[in-house]
């Protein structure tokens, strides 16, 4: 964004729509202590604002508010067919925050939801309470960062560090946080967790450059996960999605020897690859937000899921695997 | 364009004479006046007045998506917390009858404070104000007007302006210290109008190629003889391609000058274009 744009458009989170309900929840006043200079806005119900016909969910994006509501109802979701289970059985989800400070063109969020603001559910205690309920009959894996990235948020609202907390006391849980943050630093003071996945999702530099506005560089990536791995975290790389571009195949080959050139494939615990999939309404609703490379793509359907062609497929999937093959073990390589 | 809906002649009247307004001679059951891509529209008090003076100039003059509305106009302030001849953009917008709330979009700077509004069918005063009242200021017609121009346009584009004109504790309206209150306002709103503009101006989408869309759409239709069906896909594989190669493809004018003898023929030629488009 150039310096003429930030100069009349209103900062991100500049104003905060708040609950009533939740106006004296201490995660709410935390949050608010520091955006002392937002406008806050008391709501009803975070639909109000959330759900409004209306919204241009593309300017939106340029000033990005923030929505503190109570989560009711339904804490945890089971993960959809088009994610990796890393062979764990019940895997599920569940969404403290919904949608994302970055702002990836392939994002799902963008076809899910009509607005891009920032919502979070400052009740964390009864998602907590939710999940020690469900622990009690099965164990589970849990995506906790699915509908947002939690990490990149943690300075305004600190959940990573939360549900890594929570974790730590829980023999049968397992959970991923998934991110392109490279604040680590907000982790670092924290115990490693055998239970806790820190999965970063890599993509090569010139698709972060035009696809994943907003995101850290590779290289500062990379460093973030250096540093997790030399303080014991379990890492997972996910190359997913992997974006079809006219140079496709050097632009991952170059990115591949890159990233293992940087990093020690035996610190990783897993890796997931997959290409770009999307349920179709998703893909409906974003071709109506946003025209662009990613969305006017003519993709296959089968199944209400949209994605490259099954020859197309299958030559990026088998020419990753090929160059991986030179750095890990098929047995760490998880595909979708 | 910019639509105004504002009460009263004295709230308008500064504003006709710094846009430079003329009246519309047009039969109208209201004043309006327009100019240099202006159009206010005076609706006379009341949240129903105002919903329908919205409601009128939108559709009467065919308000589209980049276009802007406002409303602007006196009110009073419930807490001492402001002080007379401030300007406020209502950030909330509350019709007190109805307790429905609407939320304009503020995603751009602005030099005003903000506020919510609540909007009564009476006139309100400090003696008789409801204990469940929940605005910072109240006027009678600030509700009217966001619900109806946000059934119309972007909530980004739609926006409430209010000048604090008293503490619910006035006796008398003074037309001419109005317009002397409105006309210290309008630095404020040239500023958010401005701003506005440049925001529609600049991330809405502003392909040519795509604005010329549906009429590549309807001469193809013409042409090759397109069912309903075969239009709408060819509408959308047309917006895909010129989005991923920034161009037409070369080949598509020769489809305009087909000539079509059967309906088989018509679909021969569709397919041969939906393959061209596909790539
Ligand atoms: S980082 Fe993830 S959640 Fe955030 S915009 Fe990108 S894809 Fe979406």
């Amino acid at each position: 964004m150039t310096s003429s744009e930030k100069s009349f458009l209103a900062k991100h989170f500049s104003h905060v729509y708040v609950e009533k309900a939740v106006l004296s929840h201490p995660v709410t006043i935390k949050i608010l202590e520091n955006l002392r200079s937002s406008q806050i806005v008391k709501i009803d119900n975070y639909k109000e604002v959330f759900c409004r016909a209306g919204q241009n969910y593309s300017l939106q994006e340029k000033s990005k508010k923030l929505i503190l509501a109570k989560k009711w109802g339904e804490f945890l979701y089971p993960a959809p067919s088009i994610c990796h289970n890393f062979g764990y059985d019940n895997f599920f989800y569940t969404s403290n925050i919904l949608n994302c400070i970055y702002s990836c063109e392939y994002c799902f969020l963008k076809g899910m939801y009509s607005s891009a603001n920032v919502v979070i559910f400052v009740n964390i205690e009864d998602y907590f309470k939710e999940i020690d309920a469900v622990l009690g009959n099965m164990p589970l894996y849990l995506s906790v960062s699915y509908e947002t990235d939690l990490l990149a948020l943690e300075k305004i609202v600190p959940f990573s560090s939360a549900w890594i907390e929570y974790a730590a006391s829980k023999q049968n849980l397992t959970i991923e946080i998934r991110t392109k943050s490279t604040n680590f630093k907000a982790l670092e003071n924290l115990k490693p967790q055998d239970n806790v996945i820190l999965a970063w999702t890599l993509s090569p530099q010139e698709i972060i450059e035009k696809f994943e506005h907003g995101t850290p560089s590779l290289s500062s990536r990379l460093s973030a996960i250096k540093k997790a791995t030399e303080n014991g975290w379990k890492v997972r790389l996910c190359f997913d999605p992997i974006l079809y571009i006219e140079d496709w195949k050097m632009v991952y080959e170059k990115f591949l020897n890159q990233v293992f050139g940087e990093m020690n494939p035996d610190k990783i615990v897993d890796i997931s690859v997959g290409v770009f999939r999307i349920p179709k309404d998703y893909l409906k609703r974003m071709k109506k937000a946003f025209a662009n490379e990613i969305t006017s793509f003519p993709y296959e359907e089968s199944q209400n899921i949209c994605t490259y062609s099954k020859e197309l497929k299958e030559e990026m999937i088998n020419t990753i695997l090929l160059i991986l093959g030179n750095f890990v073990p098929s047995s760490k390589i998880f595909v979708i | 364009m910019i639509y105004i809906v504002a009460a009263f002649h004295a709230e308008a009247k500064p504003l006709i004479e710094h846009f430079g307004l003329k009246k519309l001679y047009e039969p109208s059951k209201f004043q309006i006046f327009s100019g240099n891509d202006i159009l206010l529209i005076e609706s006379k008090e009341g949240i129903e007045k105002s919903s329908i003076a919205t409601t009128f100039a939108l559709t009467k003059f065919g308000a589209g998506s980049k276009d802007i509305a406002l409303n602007i106009g006196i009110c009073g302030a419930v807490e001492n917390a402001f002080s007379k001849g401030d300007v406020i953009l209502c950030n909330k917008i509350i019709n007190h009858h109805s307790k429905k709330a609407f939320y304009p979009d503020i995603l751009i700077q602005h030099s005003m404070k903000e506020a919510t509004l609540e909007s009564f069918m009476h006139p309100v005063k400090k003696d008789s104000l409801p204990v469940e009242i929940e605005g910072d200021i109240v006027d009678m017609e600030g509700a009217g007007f966001f619900e109806a121009a946000s059934i119309f346009l972007p909530l980004h584009n739609v926006h409430c302006i209010k000048i604090v004109y008293d503490f619910l504790d006035f006796e008398k309206i003074n037309p001419v210290e109005i317009e002397s209150m409105i006309k210290q306002s309008i630095p404020h709103i040239e500023n958010l109008i401005n701003s506005l503009l440049k925001l529609n101006l600049e991330f809405y989408n502003n392909t040519p190629e795509i604005d010329n869309i549906p009429l590549l759409v309807n001469k193809l239709k013409n042409s090759l003889h397109l069912t309903a069906y075969m239009t709408n896909e060819l509408e959308s594989l047309l917006k895909d391609y010129i989005i991923r190669h920034k161009k037409l493809p070369d080949s598509i004018f020769e489809f305009f000058e087909v000539q079509i003898n059967s309906k088989k023929e018509g679909k021969n030629y569709f397919d041969k274009l939906r393959k061209i488009l596909l790539s």
